[in-house]
């Protein structure tokens, strides 16, 4: 390999700390350099310039540039080098200016040293650079979107109108959701299902929407660019194509009458049902657990759209991207025993009194007690029923519950304004455009705020009473309502576990779906090409829920509108020859990029280069296209070549955080010991403890590794995996005699310079404790000192 | 009071608040009731549920939800001179409802140690004196020779309780019996009485010979 060596005085960054002259007739010492250069400013147009001469008139294959972090100017220099026509991945950075000039500026002598060791590990690893190209892939243009409430709904209808093909498929025989249920919504209190429904005919009638509805997923292959799902649609028991949607003429002959799960449980229908008057699609259907096939509605349908042998479908359709808008549930009202739902009539759920409000709701819009029929005088609402308690396993407030309360407490002080309504809370969140304003309001209504959690509702002589302690006024309470109304909060949706599974979705602490960052990418998921929108990944209203829907269409849209995507040619790649196929490689990607059928096959659409397989694979099948096993070896051989320093600690940082800290470290100039010679890695799961070994058998005093803080991994949980396999690997050292605290392992974030700087001077104190490495092998006194290494 | 003064006074009383910050001795409370109780307990959202679901709350000075406050606020004097901490019955129901799983009841508790390990004698050292002297002397207690007694050594506290004692007669709860006055022992009181030798609470019971009113 035919190299060339740029080292930058980046004026006086470099030059003020370090001699780049002599550094460069250093490199020239090295094994393949051609040519070596000091250069003033390396990034300049004159630098690029002489970078580019270089290469065509020396014939360059590969370049260091020993200057600043590969995070500031890799590109830059990339790009340089491709523009004199060589590969842009045959090119290496040597940072001398962030870890090196700037943060040992009081020890020149020994930052030259290390600037030394620093160019030598890049020039090994340039001479083993491979030229590489990101090639690109046809996806599917056409687009899932799993869930049809308000969320799904609006990534549907975005997507397709911007010409992308979408498949909406719904678990239930209709489109809409919660919202098609609720009465009015806040903050402006207008119809829910007057706003919802032009948007569900819209679904409907769009060209580009496939609509199925009544349907479950039961398999999802593929990825990014390129799902395979397929699953059923369940059997109505009624021609879609044929019904008209009349519904009075088949659900007035049925005979049979079963609670109405669309009312939650406070009306009737029958066997044969719509949904909701609004339904989409507007068909009926047949409830085969309760019907009792007596035909009567066969009978009566006008055109023969009752069909008894109708099989349930198989569909399969090929995507390139998924949404996920499942939404929530409720919270079971039952589980808190104390408030007696489900003992007491008058005690009734948020559902229930959204439907008990809604002028199409089994008591056309009247708020009366279940046990008499009578309108309620005095409603109580409590809230925070299931969220913000421990008891249940919901420490997290489910964030829309004050305001439906404020807004179901309006709608019947509006409608009834005798009576008296009070909201039982311990604090009161209406954090959201107009919203403080909707609770300003809900005070000039005249509704009584009382703080406190209610103890328990009990019903004394037929009349129920909330018990509470007012924690304003101080002291126990005892108040009668007619109408309790338990607040019940959200929870993930349990009809989601298997989708989520099929995609390989991760779930929060609080169940729901997690997303890639909770703040910078608030509608991805951790899988490539997924996307996740609306309650689905955590409650909130229905403003929200759009806009999420919303923005994972852009998001699916941005990827596929191409119709082909360039793939990072940083992978994994397998020697099907070594593998065998023990898959626990699959089990170790974060990305769901492999699969074993014989041999392990990563998918290089999927694949995001970490490099946790590549450490993980027992038989080492599993090679990197950079950061390769060859290119870290040579790195770390190059590195404890010369071992000027003592202690002498071989660092691995992953790119992301660590090195980002190492960084930042330098731009904040904190000082700290020369004696770490770092290797940027992708993630903190890429280190294979054979690197580790090898540095302590080439003379390493001690090996840091650095990832991001847990919980905060790049690729999710590659530092978890680091950390497993450092605390096997200090078990192992300890068996032959190698002190285990030679092997540390910190979490630093891209912000903790500090940090970073801190735990290399603690290192540093350790090592020197502990002595150089081997010592312990041979313990003074001992007749047969036993070598170095393992 | 002029209209000047009276500024003056609310002035001073504001300051006095406003300045009224955690002291030393405050936060050494706070620290020992966390240590005692949980650090969990700094979670509280003061929601009242503990207070609320209490069955000796309506007798209470103090809400346990404000004990907890008080004990955050490092408000060392306030928090133990309640009377609510010797009403608690630990039946902890508190602590089953609280929604921040915090043991409401571990802090009354705490508060009744650290009162304790002041010095102080606690509140129904007396009656638990004549308590304890009764089983270790009879192998049983008898509810009219225990009210007879804590009526003679603690006449205040007792007077108290009548009330609720007089409740549970018709009851059943109380026996006024006399062959219970008359000192009926179980058998093996000589067990007992070693029991009680072993763990040493001799001096426990001695202690209760004093009276009441001369420890306040
Ligand atoms: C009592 C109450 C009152 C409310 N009032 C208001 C209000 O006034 N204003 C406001 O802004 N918000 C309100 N909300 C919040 C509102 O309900 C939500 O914001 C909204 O429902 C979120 O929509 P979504 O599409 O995310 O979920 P959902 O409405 O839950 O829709 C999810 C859809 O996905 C389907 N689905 C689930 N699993 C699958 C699967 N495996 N395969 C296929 N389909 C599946 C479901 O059947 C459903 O149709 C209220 C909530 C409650 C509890
Ligand atoms: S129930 Fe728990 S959270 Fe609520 S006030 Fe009592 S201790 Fe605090």
């Amino acid at each position: 390999m035919r190299i060339g060596v740029y080292v930058c005085h980046c004026g006086l960054n470099i030059a003020g700390v370090l001699e780049p002259d002599i550094l460069t007739e250093f490199a020239k010492t090295l094994p393949g350099v051609e040519v070596a250069r000091d250069l003033q400013f390396t990034c300049s147009d004159t630098g690029q310039e002489t970078i580019k001469e270089d290469i065509k008139e020396h014939k360059l294959e590969s370049i260091v540039v020993a200057a600043c972090s590969p995070r500031l100017h890799e590109p830059t220099f990339r790009r340089v080098v491709s523009e004199a026509g060589m590969n842009p991945f045959m090119l290496e950075m040597a940072n001398i200016r962030e870890q090196c000039s700037w943060v040992h500026m009081d020890e020149p002598p020994q930052a030259q040293e290390k600037a030394k060791d620093l160019i030598r590990m890049a020039v090994a690893k340039a001479a083993l650079l491979n030229p590489l190209t990101g090639e690109t892939m046809p996806v599917s243009r056409e687009v899932l979107v799993i869930g049809g409430g308000v969320a799904g709904i609006q990534a549907a209808l975005d997507l397709a109108d911007c010409g992308l093909h979408v498949y909406l498929v719904e678990r239930r025989p209709t489109i809409g959701g919660y919202m098609a249920l609720l009465t009015d919504v806040f903050p402006t209190n207008d119809c829910s299902i007057c706003v919802l429904a032009p948007k569900m005919t819209d679904v409907y009638n769009h060209p580009l929407i496939t609509l199925v509805t009544y349907a479950e997923i039961l398999n999802v292959d593929g990825s990014v660019g390129r799902f395979t799902v397929s699953g059923v649609k369940k059997a109505r028991f009624v021609d879609e194509k044929l019904c008209k949607g009349c519904l009075n003429e088949c659900a007035g002959v049925c005979p049979v009458e079963v609670p109405d799960d669309y009312e939650f449980g406070l009306g009737k229908r029958k066997a044969i049902f719509m949904p909701i008057p609004q339904a989409v699609p507007l068909v009926a259907c047949i409830d085969p657990e309760s019907c009792i096939g007596c035909g009567l509605c066969a009978e009566a349908c006008p055109v023969d759209a009752v069909k008894y042998d109708q099989k349930q479908e198989d569909f399969r359709f090929d995507v390139g991207a998924i949404i996920v808008a499942t939404g929530w549930q409720s919270f079971d009202p039952a589980r808190k025993e104390e408030y007696g739902y489900g003992r007491y009539r008058d005690v009734i759920s948020a559902l229930q009194i959204e439907r008990l409000l809604n002028a199409a709701g089994p008591t056309g819009g009247e708020v009366v007690r279940p046990s008499t029929g009578d309108v309620a005088k005095s409603v109580a609402f409590l809230q925070c029923v299931g969220s913000r308690d421990e008891t249940v396993g919901n420490p997290y407030c489910s964030r829309v519950c004050c305001m439906y309360a404020l807004k179901n407490a309006q709608l019947i002080k509006e409608k009834y304004p005798e009576a008296e309504v009070s909201i039982h809370y311990i604090d009161l969140r209406a954090g959201g455009e107009g919203y403080e304003e909707f609770y300003i309001r809900a005070q000039r209504l005249g509704i009584n705020f009382i703080r406190g959690r209610v103890s328990e509702v009990e019903e004394v002589d037929g009349a129920l009473r909330v018990n509470y302690e007012d924690t304003l006024l101080g002291g126990f309470r005892s108040k009668p309502y007619d109408l309790v109304v338990l607040s019940a909060g959200l929870e993930a949706n349990r009809d989601a576990d298997v989708v989520g599974n099929l995609l390989g979705l991760s779930k929060r602490p609080d169940g729901f779906f997690e997303i890639a960052h909770p703040k910078m990418r608030p509608v991805e998921a951790h899988i490539d090409g997924v996307f996740i929108a609306g309650c689905a990944s955590g409650p909130k209203e229905i403003q929200v829920s759009i806009a999420q829907g919303e923005a994972a269409a852009s998001k699916a849209m941005g990827l596929l509108v191409r119709g082909e995507l360039a793939l990072d040619p940083v992978v994994a790649v397998v020697d099907s020859e070594k593998c065998i196929g023990c898959k626990l490689c699959v089990e170790t990607c974060p990305s769901m990029a492999i699969s074993v059928n014989g041999t392990a096959l990563v998918d290089e659409a999927a694949c995001k280069g970490c490099g946790t397989c590549a450490a993980a694979c027992p038989v080492d099948a599993i090679g990197m296209t950079l950061f390769s096993d060859e290119q870290i070896l040579a790195q770390i051989h190059a590195a404890t070549a010369v071992k000027g320093q003592y202690p002498f600690i071989v660092g691995f940082l992953c790119n992301w955080c660590s090195y980002a800290g190492a960084d930042l470290a330098g731009t904040s100039r904190i000082q700290y010991p020369t004696n770490m010679r770092a290797i940027r890695v992708m993630c903190a799961g890429r280190v294979d403890p054979a690197f580790v070994i090898e540095a302590l058998k080439g003379g390493a005093d001690g090996v840091l590794i650095s990832g991001c803080r847990l919980g905060e991994c790049h690729y999710s949980k590659g530092n978890y995996q680091a950390y497993q396999r450092v605390q096997v690997l200090k078990g192992v050292l300890e068996k032959v005699g190698i002190n285990p605290g030679r092997v540390k392992i910190v979490w630093c974030a891209a912000s903790e310079g500090e940090i970073l700087a801190k735990e290399v001077r603690k290192f540093v104190r350790e090592l020197e404790e502990m002595g150089p490495v081997g010592t312990e092998l041979a313990p003074p006194g001992s007749p047969q000192p036993s070598g170095g290494g393992s | 009071m002029t209209q000047i003064a009276k500024t003056e006074n609310m002035a001073m009383a504001a300051k006095e608040i406003a300045t009224r910050t955690r002291t030393a001795e405050g936060e050494k409370f706070r620290e020992r009731v966390l240590a005692l109780a949980g650090e969990d307990v700094k979670t509280c959202i003061q929601c009242g549920t503990c207070s609320a679901s209490c069955p000796t709350a309506h007798l209470m000075d103090t809400p346990i939800r404000k004990l907890v406050k008080l004990v955050l606020e490092g408000e060392k004097e306030e928090a133990l001179s309640s009377r609510s901490i010797w009403l608690c019955t630990s039946c902890l129901l508190c602590t089953v409802r609280c929604p921040r799983n915090i043991r409401p009841m571990a802090v009354v508790a705490a508060l009744k140690t650290i009162y304790e390990e002041e010095g102080n004698r606690c509140k129904d050292s007396v009656f638990e004196g004549i308590f304890g002297r009764q089983i270790r002397d009879y192998g049983r207690i008898s509810e009219f020779l225990l009210s007879a007694e804590y009526m003679i050594r603690s006449p205040s506290s007792a007077a108290q309780i009548m009330a609720f004692g007089a409740e549970l007669v018709p009851k059943g709860k109380i026996e006024l019996a006399f062959d219970a006055a008359k000192g009926e022992r179980i058998e093996g009181t000589e067990e007992v009485r070693r029991i009680f030798e072993l763990l040493g609470d001799e001096g426990k019971s001695k202690k209760t010979e004093e009276t009441e009113e001369a420890t306040i």
